[in-house]
């Protein structure tokens, strides 16, 4: 509701007609809540940047293919909730909204090439939750 | 934070071998990498088992978190959402189930339905290789038919031209598909003409007739207001008219669509008509096969054969060499029965001078009325017909589920077989006002049709053609009314499967809904009417959509037709 307010008072006057709308309104939605977020004094770094510091395990694909073999639709929307605010965006925008990565880099104020990066990143902390360990903790194990 | 690292081979365990590393999977999986680089990570995966499972580990895990993201908007409870996770889970031993009930339908059907009516019209004196080609070939178009087809060969035929649809469906485009259907039946139609000469006789609003003294070598078609034979037709008659009149002799079989049939002569062999009245003063020396209201044999009148009915009133004064096997409303029996009778129906009424050979058997509301003069050979075998008790038989609930999982077969079927014409007529269903009125119309409305068109000879072959398209599309109804509420639940599919789910899931509901309700007097039938025309009308909108010219997407406005000079508008 408060972005929508703010696309009425004078938001949308910024918005450039040669580029995808739904990601654009993706990108002042999330600068938005970033917004608030900082606020809040929450570290986001924690969460996302330190984190993309680290190098990622390379996985067992026969494990890999068995955790998905177990995995409920249920037990993945749980452990959605359980990702960072990033990752859980990143994963949205590609695998709900359908987003390219043209749209994604826009959307969450990355570059082309790093969107790859941030998408396995959340990959690996998606199964981190699966498999009930600390999100937080994800990618972090090699 | 670096940058992601070009698609490249890390080594693998123990240094053995190269592997490619996750991030050009994933690249590779969302089709992000350039062509060249996906050309190499293609060529690696063929020759390397870890990596191929890798890759397709990230492809599902990708499916996976969409279908969970997708599924989260639906209103389904999550109760459901994991029931049906798990069923997913233990699909194969769903589907060897339903497979294995579906086979009992089968069998059951064969051994309840098809295997005792065949031996029943056998015993009536037909004699058909088949039940199927009994009802369908014998002797309609090509008498060949009857020595040729058995079910066996009509099943193994159907079976080679379901594999060739499904091996060519791709190659072959509708129109051309199209083509070859109609030039196959046209062809096959034409057939016996080639086997001896035809003639026909078409006079519109007036009488087409065969004038007395005339003889006709081989087989005939009239159609007209009237129709009349006082002359001699060595072969089969086709007569299509309000009045049929045979005063005359034919030699073959009387095939008919009328309002009224009158055979005064002598017809040496079977009477098949659809209509509304019939009377038989003269003789057939076969079978009379009526659908329609009534027949009656006069007193003079002869049939050697057996009278198999599906209408409304038998009478029978005169002889009948044979059997009666009626469905319908009331028989009332005067004359002489070789045979026996096998009625369903509403009353037996057997006068003081009925004299009846064979067995008698009738299922009924009330009991046979049999005057005292009446010869029987043996007593009238009465059954009460028990409709209203059926619902409280286990069994009943027993072959209710059996025929669901039929159902729910035939509809996977179907579903692979067609997968996007499967969804498109699942969404059209979802419009409910749309599919139901259009139902209205095509339920009511292609029976007619084709009707109409099997008045001329030409539209004979159109018409059964589009009277057996009715009646698949009414099988399918209820699988379609079942998918779009399965959707209704559950949500839109992201694949075939998905469909083919939340049909089983729509369709059993639709079932158990409905059974119920089927057995309220007047509610259970507007119901049933309801599901029929619902589907219906959904699969016409489908088609509708599809054989419909597309309107251009441009909105280029049409430009005006320039008048000729000189031109005045008033």
């Amino acid at each position: 509701m408060e972005i929508f307010s703010k696309l009425w008072e004078g938001k949308l006057s910024q918005y450039d007609e040669t580029r995808s709308f739904s990601a654009w309104l993706y990108r002042v939605a999330a600068n938005h809540c970033w917004d608030i977020l900082r606020r809040r004094k929450i570290r986001q770094d924690k969460e996302t940047e330190d984190v993309d510091e680290v190098p990622l395990e390379h996985p067992d694909p026969n494990q890999l293919d068995r955790l998905i073999e177990q995995k409920t639709s249920e037990e993945v929307r749980h452990a959605l909730q359980k990702l960072g605010a990033r990752a859980r965006m990143a994963l949205v925008l590609r695998y709900y909204s359908d987003m390219s990565y043209d749209e994604i880099a826009d959307a969450l104020g990355v570059r082309r090439a790093f969107v790859g990066v941030v998408l396995l990143r959340a990959r690996h902390e998606l199964r981190q939750a699966l498999e009930g360990k600390s999100a937080l903790a994800a990618g972090g194990t090699t | 934070v670096s940058e992601p690292a070009d698609p490249a081979l890390r080594e693998g365990a123990g240094g053995t071998m190269d592997h490619l590393d996750e991030m050009t999977c994933l690249l590779y999986a969302e089709r992000q990498l350039d062509r060249g680089r996906a050309q190499a990570v293609s060529a690696h995966a063929e020759d390397c088992m870890q990596c191929r499972t890798l890759l397709r580990a990230l492809d599902r895990e990708a499916r996976l978190l969409t279908r969970a993201m997708l599924e989260e908007d639906e209103p389904l409870p999550s109760r459901l959402a994991e029931f049906q996770e798990r069923a997913r889970k233990s699909f194969g031993w769903i589907w060897g189930v339903v497979f294995g009930l579906a086979a009992t339908g089968v069998y059951a059907l064969y051994t309840q339905m098809v295997e005792p009516w065949q031996a029943r019209l056998e015993q009536a004196g037909f004699g058909g290789t088949s039940l199927l080609s009994l009802l369908v070939f014998q002797g309609a178009f090509w008498k060949g038919w009857q020595s040729m087809i058995t079910l066996l060969e009509v099943l193994a035929m159907l079976t080679v031209a379901g594999f060739g649809v499904v091996l060519f469906r791709k190659r072959l485009r509708r129109g051309s598909a199209l083509a070859l259907v109609l030039a196959g039946l046209c062809a096959a139609l034409a057939l016996p003409l080639t086997t001896g000469a035809t003639e026909f006789r078409n006079a519109q609003a007036g009488t087409a007739e065969v004038r007395q003294g005339e003889t006709i070598k081989g087989d005939i078609y009239l159609s007209g207001e009237r129709v009349r034979i006082e002359g001699t037709v060595e072969g089969d008659v086709y007569a299509a008219g309000k009045e049929v009149d045979i005063d005359g002799h034919v030699t073959g079989d009387v095939i008919s669509g009328c309002r009224s049939l009158r055979v005064l002569g002598q017809v040496d062999g079977n009477v098949r008509t659809a209509g509304n009245f019939g009377m038989i003063s003269g003789t057939v020396g076969k079978n009379v096969t009526w659908f329609g209201d009534s027949v009656s044999v006069d007193s003079a009148g002869k049939v050697g054969g057996t009278v198999t009915m599906f209408g409304d009133n038998l009478t029978i004064d005169g002889h009948l060499g044979r059997d009666i096997l009626f469905f319908g409303n009331e028989v009332n029996v005067n004359g002489v029965i070789g045979g026996g009778i096998r009625q369903k129906g509403e009353s037996m009424i057997l006068g003081s001078s009925a004299q009846v050979d064979g067995p008698i058997r009738f299922e009924g509301k009330n009991p046979a009325n049999v005057a005292s003069g009446a010869k029987l050979a043996f007593p009238v075998e009465f059954t009460k017909a028990q409709q209203e008790s059926q619902y409280k038989q286990g069994h009943y609930y027993l072959w209710r589920v059996i025929w669901t999982a039929a159902f729910v077969l035939f509809g996977m079927v179907l579903f692979l077989l067609m997968p996007k014409f499967a969804s498109e007529a699942a969404a059209a269903g979802e419009r409910f006002g749309a599919p139901i009125g259009l139902g209205v119309l095509v339920f009511f409305g292609v029976p007619i049709a084709a009707i109409i068109a099997s008045i001329t000879v030409v539209g004979i072959p159109l018409g059964i053609l589009t009277l057996s398209l009715w009646i698949l599309t009414l099988f399918c109804a209820e699988i379609v009314v079942g998918t779009a509420v399965g959707n209704w639940i559950m949500g839109k599919p992201v694949d075939t499967w998905g469909l083919i789910g939340r049909m089983t899931v729509g369709f059993v509901l639709v079932r158990i809904v409905y059974t119920p309700l089927a057995h309220i007097h007047v509610v259970g039938s507007l119901v049933g009417l309801g599901i029929w025309m619902w589907g219906m009308g959904a699969i016409s909108l489908a088609l509708y959509s599809r054989l419909a010219p597309k309107v251009s997407q441009a909105g280029m406005p049409i430009p005006p037709v320039p008048l000729p000079a000189q031109t005045t508008i008033a």
